[in-house]
Order: structure tokens, then C-alpha cells, then sequence
């Protein structure tokens, strides 16, 4: 993790002293301060609103994880890991678990692969270049809440436009929100829906900023167009896939709003075949029992997890983008 | 001003060099300039009409009416005749929509400024300057991303109600105002798209930090900053939970309002849908006019403004 | 159930009569206590609530009898927000506005803390709602944490139209008596469902076995938990008796249209001859007319199977973290008084709570043109009447209701189950309260 950077070593970029003239001492004094604070200072407002809207709701939510606290009585005595220990012996924890992981498998996975595929086929010299890239963007202007509305109602079960379509080519009507497959695969397309132009984007950006000599170099190679994608683009990507698949990862797996809109009742279902931690970690808290206690211990070990996905992912994606790519970097 | 003479101008020919460098490179399209074939348009074609059709949907819906919806699944693929109808039920209903997009409007044009600032200049000290516990903090940050937003609810309304800003905007504007993702997607790029030249060469010309900042990495982070601030005001303008937590109804934003339609007897989709197509045009129309910036400044690289 | 209740409020078919005759503002006893403990300072009310409950007049109403206070509203658009918002503020310890709508649905769980309200305790107006209704904000130690505003009788909401076409009766009176008339079960509502469908039109009885099993649970005193609060919901043989009863009568004797109620195909339904009965609160019936739009039809009788039953309803409260308690109390009791809630239910179709407005011709005058012109001011008020039980709702009441919701589901509507392992998963569950 201590090396999301590329590995490129920051040149030391005080003014070269030898260079400049001795007379200005002062101001050289000054500038020995400004290299060394203004780093700090530039990254200062993030922690210092952080430390107000982030850090402190964070240990907030610890200290109640340790506790029996009722959301609206308050405080009660301090139970230890009683809370965790509850929630890890809970059946619907497992459950939203394995919802969470499952739909967010259905959804990043396509994403990431729709994404480099389409940014690839934009990256080509197209006619109305601004209007296909702005086409494929549309989708994420369309907040949650419409998405959810609108998906609702074409994945109901009955009266729904898309169970009435495949009904035309006799199919039989999917059970979108008894089945639990099926349910994931409609919540995994609302969230592709929204979010797959805007990986595209994202990925077309950075191959943008891919050296073009570096395909001339390899035509006159010989190399074909797939090989140059897999062998140039893919590897030179790097920073940027690992970006989006960090960011979608850390997302995904906190996914609530379009789950939650799928039904009409926002638990998941009958059988919670769509319940995921997040919902899980709301029902706990907002529900009937009002435990924020064991919410707070949700929340935590949901942070938990993502920490150690978001570290295996990154090691993963790490791996896969670097085999093969020497030969990109050295020519730079 | 091009950015490439700006660069000459304020950090020396060291600078523009390196950025004559990076504008050649740029050049030309992926591998070849010859036009993609019809394969390439008839996927991109059945992609555009399959993101297209669900606003499509929803603005066929907010022109119907409530029975019509009702008895057709499919929507005939043209219009109704009852959107201006529509529309004026939603104007003229109690939920203040002028108010709520001028209220949107603030805090999302607030909210996108003071991210991208702050995130390129974090993201500018993330990736090209040397510090120490560097790597650390950016780890922080990312973890940062990590934390479940639900829970957090509850401390911030308490550190809200400790400021009086309950029920004002500044309450959505400042928590707002730099994200981890946006440090995090700042550091990305500049890592790539700004070179160590160009920040050398205006070291070298006496330039202090923050100018270098001003007029190095700024320029070379537009393509990424026009995208970040447009995610970002995209981000603002569709959040529902906490504005409506914190503001309430009587000062709201739009989707705020916007969801005070369903407060009837029945879901009269044509109404709420009428509603949310009016909520997104404007948003829509902030993507036709700043979305071809953005994608021009994609397209002609980082440098080269 | 619980999540949408929030579809508040009917559509009274307002009558230019019922208009004329509230048209004009009464006095009301509230008015002097008002007067009294305005001081000469100038200060701003809150009102929160939700949906709708057609409070917009009477508050310029009120502003205009009281000139030294502004009342705002503030609204949620469901139930549900309107609940996450004043349990987010109740938790954070403040931004609650002075006077807080909430719904029966969510009152147990407040009232378990009883000091985070004001005690609206007033001798002068103890006996204005119907006893079950105080009853149900009043704690053991007899703190009274709101005042009530509307209620939901429930009489059977049917198709005319689809009843001719099995060759049933189709007039209300003769509906009700059809249904068993005074003494009507639940067994003759059944009954009368397999004559409906065997009559083939091929339309089901009613919408969905867990708005069914919803009315008779409504009937047991104790369903879930006894009135100490110990949870009996798995061992109440009267529970998987009711759980039983509308299961068989919903799959193996197929009356149940199978649709979750407030889903969206539920919605669709109305347009497309999905059932021909439903149990419907007063509330109910806007929703009905809403959904059923150019719809002929629908009428209701007065009539409910197993005796009266309520469903929903609402109350005031004044959180005690306001700054002008005794000023929102006024409100809040001027609010309740039974000349503005018949006014509220002239405008929105709210049906009062209030003992008095049960017998005022203003109410019992109301007629509905969506439903074949019924009297439903006198309908509902008889209904109301009808209701002698008030179930015991504890702090896991709406848990456990919504996990046999859920187990109902699984079985009418998922088909996921059969009745005997949703019934486990429904114990199951159960079992990780308390």
C-alpha cells in the first residue's frame, strides 16, 4: 500500500544552490520553508475538514460500538466487543455479506471491462468525437433516486416493461424480486447503468495521456491493435485502473440507495435476497430496535473489510498491470 | 492565453520545452489515424441508445398520465401531450421548486470550485513533492473512503446543531468541500500527466511553490479538474439523504423537493416523473456546455490548453 | 405494512355542501388558553409532518388568531422520512421543530422515552379522542406523550362491477349483509371469496394475504407480546392460527391476487381488474380512487369481518428540546380540537379522532363520488365505532409484525417458501429479539 505512487522517486526540487548566486540568503531561507511546509499546507484543508466531518464521527461510532446504546435513549453500559460478537453470530449479517459481495461482483467487474472496451472504441479517430464521449456520460446526470425509481418500475415483476418485452419472445417472466440472483443482476444494472460512462471516461482520460510514439514504435514493430491494447495501453494504465478499482470497490461494497429503492418496502426483500451490509447496518440502527451500538459495530467491521478488499485488490490489480509492462516505461 | 506561453512566460523555456515535449506526443489518434469502421459506430451507437432509453423512459412517463402508465408497461415511443400539464402541477404544488434550483444551484457550482482547488492542490503535493509520511497520509486518505457514510449521520448533525448551521446551506456546502476522491483522483493524475520538468524548470526560474502550483500543475490538471468539478457538481446535485436531514423542507434542494411529489394520496409516476425530468434538465444542459470542454480538453491532452 | 401507511390520507369526495358548511372558522376552547400563554413577544412555531394532513389553512388560520406567532410547516414526503429525520434529531439532541407529527407505527418505540416529549396531560380535554386512541399515547405511569389527530376504521372496499359479474350482490347494503352484516367473521369474507372465484371471472378475491392477516391481527389484544412486554409471538397459538387461516385462504383456495401491497404491480393492478376486495381504512380510499383512475365500480360497505378494526393513524407530540413548549402545546391542542380535524378531513380526507367530531353533521355529511356517491362521513364513523379492541404494542411490536410480514410474503407472494418454513424463519427471527 505504501506505494500507490508509481515508484518514481520526486527529484529534490529545492532551487538548485549551486546554481543560484549566494547573495539572496533570505530569500533562500524562505524558500527552504516553502519547499518544506507548503507540501503540508496543500494537503491541510482535506485533513482539517476531515478531522471535523470524518475523523470525528468515526471515533463517535467506535466509542458507541463499544457500548449498549439505544439510538434515541442514549448511552447504556459498556459492553466490550459484545456488539461484534453479536453481529458476527447474526445469520442476516452472513447474508448481507454475501449480497453485498455478490452484487457488487456483478457490477464492477462489467464495469471495468465495459469501461476499457468503450473508452478503447472512443480513443479511435471518430467522427462527432464530443458527442459519443458525451453520450456514454448521460446516464450519470440522473440522480439515485430517479434511477431507482425508474428501474423499479421496468423490473417489476408483473407490470414491468421488461418481463412484458421477453414475454414477447416468450420467455418466461423473470422473478426479479423473489429471486436472489435475479435481483442482484438488476441491482448490478442500475449501478451499471449510472456509473459505466463514467469509468469510461475516466480510463479514456488516462489513455489520452498515453505517449502516441510509443504505438508508433510499436507498429512499425508489427504489433496488431489488440496487442498494442494489452501490451501499451493496459500496462500504461496502470495508476488509473488501480484508481477505479480501488473507487469502485470502496463503493460498491458500501452500496444502499439503489438496493434500497428496489422495492417498495427498502428491507431487501422477504427473504432479504437483496439486503445488503449497509442496509443491514441502517435496519439495525433506524429499524425497530434502534441499536446504534450495533450498527456502529456494522459500520466498523464493513470499514474493516473494505480495507482489507480494497488492499487485495490493489495488490491483484497491481500484478496483473505490471506484467508486461517494462517495455512501456523505460521508453518513456 | 495558450497555457504553453503562459508556461514560457512565468517558468522559462525549460518549462515550455517540456510541454512542446508532451504536446507532440498527443498527437495523432490511438495507433493510427485512419476512421474506425461501422462496427466501431453500431457499438457505440447501441451503447448511446441503451444509456439513453431510461431518461427517455422517464420523461415518456412524466408525459403521460397516471391511468396510461398504469395500463402500459411499454410506453408508446412518443410523447403524450401532458408534460407542460405536468409540469405545472409540479410548479404550482407547495414544494418551492424555484427556490429548491437556486438552492442547487449554490451549493453544487460552491461545492465543485472549492473541491477541485483544494484537491488539485493536495493531489499537485501528493504527487510530485517530497514530504515526509507522505505515502502514509495518502494511504489515510483513501482509507478515509472507506468509512460507511450512514452512521456518520448522527455525529455530524451534532456538530452541525454545535455551529447553528442546521437548516443552512453552509451545512451541505462545507462538508463538502474537499473530498478523498477527489485528492485521490488528483494524485492519479498529476502523477501521469504532470512531468518533473516542468515543475524543475520553475524551481529554477525562482518560482515559490505556490506559483509553480498557480501556473505548472494547474494548467496540466484542467482536463482532470473540468472532470472532477463536473462528478463533483453532478454528486451535489443528485444528494438526498443528508440535505434532507440538515436542511428540511423549508430551505431545500432539489432533490429535496423534488421527492415532496410522492407526499400524496397515491405514486402518480406521471407527476414525479415530470418532476425528476425537470430536476435533471438543468443539469443536463450544465453537461451540453461544460461536457465538450471537458471532452475537448481530453482530447487535446494535458498540456496544450 | 409499516413502510406505507405513508400513503396518508383519502380523498373525501368533497362536497360543495361539506365545503360550505366548514367554510366559516368556529371557536374553538383552545383559543383562550392560546391567548393566555402568548406573551406580547413575537416567536416562530415549527410544525413538522408528513404526507399529507391538511393542516395548510388551518395554520394561516391560526397565525391570524394569534398574531405574535408565525407558524411554519415543514413536510416529509413519507412516513419513513419523516421518521429517519426526527429519530436522527431525537438521537443528536437537537433541530427538532415544536410541534412533531408522528405515526402509530413508530409511537412504541418513542414511548419508551417518555422524557424526551413534553407531558401534554390536560385535564380540560382528556375525554376528546376515542379512549383506545389516548390510550395508545398514554404510559404505564400516565404520561400522555401526543394528541391524537386521525384514525383509520376499516370497512371492505369492493368492485360493484366484478361482483355483478359472478352474480353477487352489488349493492353496499346488501354487500355488508352478504359479508355477515353486524356479526360478520372472517370465515364468511373467505366464504364468499370461493363463491366470488368460483363464479370463474377470473379475477382474485383480494389484494394480498398480508393486508388480510394486517386486519385480523388487528382484532387480538395481545398478538406478539403480553402487556409486561414478554414476547409471546412463537407460542400464541391464535398467531399461527390467523398466519394459518389467511395462508390457506390466499394459495390452496387462491384468493389472493399475490400482490405486495404498494408495490408497484400492486399499483399497476388498479388499472387491470386485479382483485375485488380490499380491507380499506378511511385513508385508503384516496389511494384507491388515486390508483383507480377512470375506474367504475368501487364502493365500500359498512361492514368488517371479526368486529371493528383500525388501521393507522396519527398523533402530535411536542419534543421536549424545543424552546417554546408551552406555546407548541397550544398548538398542538389547537390543532387536535375536533373543529379543525374535521376541517383537515374536508381537505384532505383525515379522518378525525376526536369523539365529538363523530357525531357532527359536517363529517357524517361527506359523500364520495368515486365510490358510487357512498356516505362516507357516516360509513367511517360507524366503523369507528365498531372498534372495541385496542392491540397492546410493545417495544417489538412492529419487529416482530414486519418479520411476519415478511413471512407472509415469502409465501403469497415470492412463493421462496411454503407455509411451514417461512413459519420457522418467522421464529427464527423472532428469536434474535428480545
Amino acid at each position: 500500500m505504501a506505494v500507490i505512487s508509481p515508484p518514481d522517486v520526486a527529484p529534490d526540487l529545492e532551487p538548485a544552490a549551486d546554481r543560484a548566486p549566494r547573495r539572496i540568503a533570505f530569500r533562500q531561507r524562505l524558500g527552504k520553508w516553502d519547499v518544506k511546509l507548503s507540501p503540508y499546507l496543500y494537503i491541510s484543508p482535506f485533513f482539517l475538514l476531515f478531522a471535523i466531518v470524518g475523523l470525528f464521527p468515526l471515533g463517535y461510532t467506535a466509542w458507541v460500538s463499544l457500548h449498549e446504546w439505544h439510538l434515541i435513549g442514549g448511552k447504556g453500559d459498556f459492553i466490550g466487543f459484545e456488539n461484534y460478537s453479536t453481529v458476527l453470530h447474526a445469520a442476516f449479517f452472513w447474508t448481507a455479506l454475501r449480497n453485498t459481495f455478490s452484487i457488487f461482483l456483478l457490477s464492477a467487474v462489467p464495469q471495468v471491462f465495459l469501461g476499457l472496451v468503450l473508452a478503447a472504441l472512443l480513443d479511435a479517430n471518430l467522427r462527432a468525437k464530443t458527442f459519443w464521449r458525451m453520450g456514454v456520460l448521460l446516464p450519470y446526470v440522473v440522480a439515485p433516486v430517479a434511477v431507482g425509481l425508474i428501474f423499479s418500475k421496468m423490473f417489476a415483476d408483473q407490470s414491468g416493461l421488461i418481463n412484458t418485452l421477453i414475454g414477447h419472445l416468450g420467455i418466461d417472466p423473470i422473478r426479479w424480486h423473489a429471486d436472489v440472483l435475479a435481483s442482484h443482476f438488476a441491482i448490478a444494472t442500475m449501478v451499471n447503468f449510472r456509473w459505466t460512462g463514467y469509468t469510461t471516461l475516466i480510463l479514456l482520460a488516462a489513455m489520452q495521456a498515453v505517449p502516441r510514439d510509443l504505438y508508433e514504435a510499436s507498429v512499425i514493430d508489427g504489433a496488431s491493435r489488440i496487442r498494442q491494447f494489452f501490451s501499451i495501453t493496459i500496462p500504461m494504465l496502470r495508476p488509473t485502473i488501480i484508481f477505479v478499482v480501488i473507487t469502485s470497490t470502496i463503493g460498491g461494497l458500501q452500496i444502499f440507495d439503489e438496493p434500497k429503492m428496489f422495492d417498495q418496502y427498502g428491507q431487501g426483500g422477504a427473504d432479504r435476497q437483496w439486503m445488503t451490509v449497509t442496509m443491514y447496518l441502517y435496519e439495525l440502527g433506524w429499524g425497530s430496535q434502534k441499536s446504534f451500538g450495533r450498527a456502529a459495530a456494522v459500520a466498523w467491521i464493513l470499514f474493516l473489510i473494505i480495507i482489507v478488499i480494497g488492499l487485495v485488490n490493489f495488490s491483484i490489480t497491481r500484478r496483473i498491470s505490471s506484467a508486461g509492462s517494462t517495455a512501456g516505461r523505460k521508453s518513456r | 492565453m495558450s497555457s504553453v506561453a503562459m508556461i514560457e512566460q512565468t517558468a522559462g523555456k525549460g518549462a515550455a520545452r517540456a510541454a512542446a515535449r508532451k504536446r507532440k506526443r498527443n498527437a495523432g489518434g490511438a495507433g493510427a489515424n485512419h476512421r474506425p469502421g461501422w462496427v466501431t459506430y453500431t457499438i457505440l451507437g447501441v451503447v448511446l441508445l441503451i444509456s439513453a432509453y431510461p431518461l427517455y423512459y422517464s420523461f415518456l412517463l412524466g408525459t403521460s398520465d397516471a391511468q396510461t402508465i398504469a395500463q402500459n408497461p411499454v410506453p408508446s415511443l412518443v410523447p403524450a401531450g401532458h408534460f407542460f400539464d405536468n409540469m405545472r402541477r409540479v410548479l404550482e404544488s407547495d414544494i418551492q421548486f424555484w427556490k429548491a434550483l437556486s438552492n442547487s444551484v449554490i451549493v453544487a457550482s460552491l461545492t465543485s470550485l472549492s473541491v477541485v482547488i483544494f484537491s488539485t492542490l493536495a493531489g499537485f503535493s501528493f504527487s510530485k513533492l517530497r514530504f515526509k509520511g507522505r505515502n502514509a497520509l495518502l494511504v489515510f486518505v483513501i482509507a478515509t473512503m472507506a468509512v460507511p457514510t450512514q452512521l456518520g449521520i448522527v455525529p455530524l448533525f451534532i456538530v452541525m446543531a454545535e455551529l447553528n448551521w442546521t437548516g443552512k446551506l453552509v451545512a451541505v456546502i462545507v462538508p463538502a468541500m474537499v473530498t478523498a476522491f477527489g485528492v485521490f483522483w488528483m494524485t492519479q493524475y498529476l502523477e501521469e500527466a504532470l512531468p518533473y520538468e516542468l515543475i524543475e524548470a520553475a524551481r529554477i526560474d525562482g518560482c515559490s511553490m505556490i506559483r509553480t502550483f498557480w501556473h505548472v500543475a494547474l494548467p496540466a490538471a484542467r482536463p482532470a479538474a473540468a472532470m472532477l468539478a463536473l462528478f463533483t457538481f453532478v454528486g451535489s446535485w443528485t444528494n438526498f439523504f443528508w440535505p434532507f436531514i440538515v436542511l428540511g423542507s423549508s430551505n431545500p434542494t432539489l432533490p429535496v423537493a423534488v421527492q415532496l411529489l410522492q407526499a400524496s394520496y397515491f405514486k402518480d409516476y406521471s407527476l414525479i416523473l415530470a418532476g425528476v425530468t425537470l430536476s435533471t434538465i438543468p443539469l443536463i444542459l450544465v453537461f451540453a456546455v461544460a461536457g465538450k470542454h471537458l471532452v475537448s480538453g481530453i482530447m487535446q491532452g494535458a498540456v496544450k490548453g | 405494512m409499516r413502510k406505507n401507511s405513508k400513503l396518508w390520507a383519502l380523498a373525501a369526495g368533497v362536497t360543495g355542501i361539506a365545503l360550505l358548511a366548514t367554510g366559516c372558522a368556529s371557536d374553538s376552547p383552545a383559543d383562550d388558553e392560546t391567548t393566555a400563554a402568548s406573551s406580547d413577544e413575537k416567536i416562530t412555531l415549527t410544525v413538522a409532518t408528513f404526507n399529507e394532513f391538511g393542516y395548510e389553512d388551518l395554520i394561516k388560520e391560526y397565525t391570524e388568531l394569534n398574531p405574535n406567532i408565525t407558524v411554519e410547516q415543514k413536510k416529509a414526503a413519507t412516513s419513513n422520512e419523516a421518521r429517519d429525520n426526527m429519530t436522527t434529531r431525537l438521537a443528536a439532541g437537537s433541530g427538532l421543530s415544536d410541534v412533531e407529527a408522528i405515526e402509530v407505527d413508530w409511537l412504541p418505540e418513542l414511548m419508551q422515552y417518555p422524557d424526551k416529549f413534553v407531558d401534554l396531560t390536560d385535564a380540560d380535554i382528556a375525554d376528546r379522542w376515542l379512549e383506545w386512541k389516548t390510550a395508545q399515547a398514554t404510559t404505564e405511569d400516565g404520561t400522555l406523550i401526543a394528541y391524537g389527530t386521525d384514525i383509520g376504521p376499516e370497512g371492505v372496499c369492493y368492485r360493484s362491477d366484478l361482483f355483478a359479474a359472478a352474480g353477487l350482490p352489488t349493492d353496499r347494503a346488501e354487500v355488508a349483509t352478504l359479508l355477515g352484516g353486524d356479526s360478520a367473521t372472517w370465515e364468511d369474507y373467505f366464504n364468499v371469496g370461493k363463491q366470488f372465484t368460483a363464479a370463474g371471472t377470473g379475477t382474485p378475491w383480494m389484494d394480498s394475504a398480508g393486508a388480510t392477516y394486517q386486519g385480523m391481527i388487528n382484532q387480538v389484544e395481545n398478538a406478539y407480546e403480553e402487556s409486561d412486554g414478554t414476547i409471546i409471538a412463537a407460542d400464541n397459538p391464535e398467531v399461527r392460527d390467523i398466519y394459518d387461516t389467511v395462508l390457506t385462504a390466499s394459495t390452496t383456495d387462491g384468493l389472493s391476487a399475490h400482490l405486495g401491497q404498494w408495490s408497484d404491480d400492486w399499483t399497476a393492478s388498479f388499472q387491470n381488474n386485479g382483485f375485488a376486495t380490499m380491507l380499506c381504512p378511511g385513508w385508503m380510499l384516496g389511494v384507491i380512487s388515486g390508483n383507480a383512475e377512470g375506474v367504475t365500480g368501487w364502493d365500500i360497505a359498512d361492514v368488517f369481518p371479526g368486529g371493528g378494526g383500525n388501521w393507522g393513524g396519527s398523533f402530535l407530540t411536542v419534543p421536549a428540546q424545543g424552546k417554546h413548549p408551552v406555546e407548541a402545546q397550544a398548538l398542538a391542542n389547537w390543532l387536535t380540537a375536533p373543529e379543525q380535524q374535521i376541517k383537515a378531513f374536508v381537505a384532505k380526507g383525515t379522518f378525525p379522532s376526536q369523539t365529538e367530531a363523530l357525531t357532527s353533521p359536517d363529517l357524517l355529511g361527506v359523500t364520495n363520488d368515486f365510490f358510487n356517491g357512498a356516505k362516507t362521513g357516516e360509513i367511517l364513523a360507524n366503523r369507528a365505532e365498531a372498534v372495541t379492541i385496542a392491540p397492546f404494542k410493545g417495544a417489538n411490536y412492529f419487529a416482530i409484525n414486519d418479520a411476519m410480514q415478511k413471512a407472509l410474503t415469502r409465501v403469497d407472494v415470492d412463493k421462496t417458501d411454503d407455509a411451514n418454513s417461512s413459519w420457522d424463519k418467522f421464529i427464527t427471527e423472532v428469536n434474535t429479539l428480545g
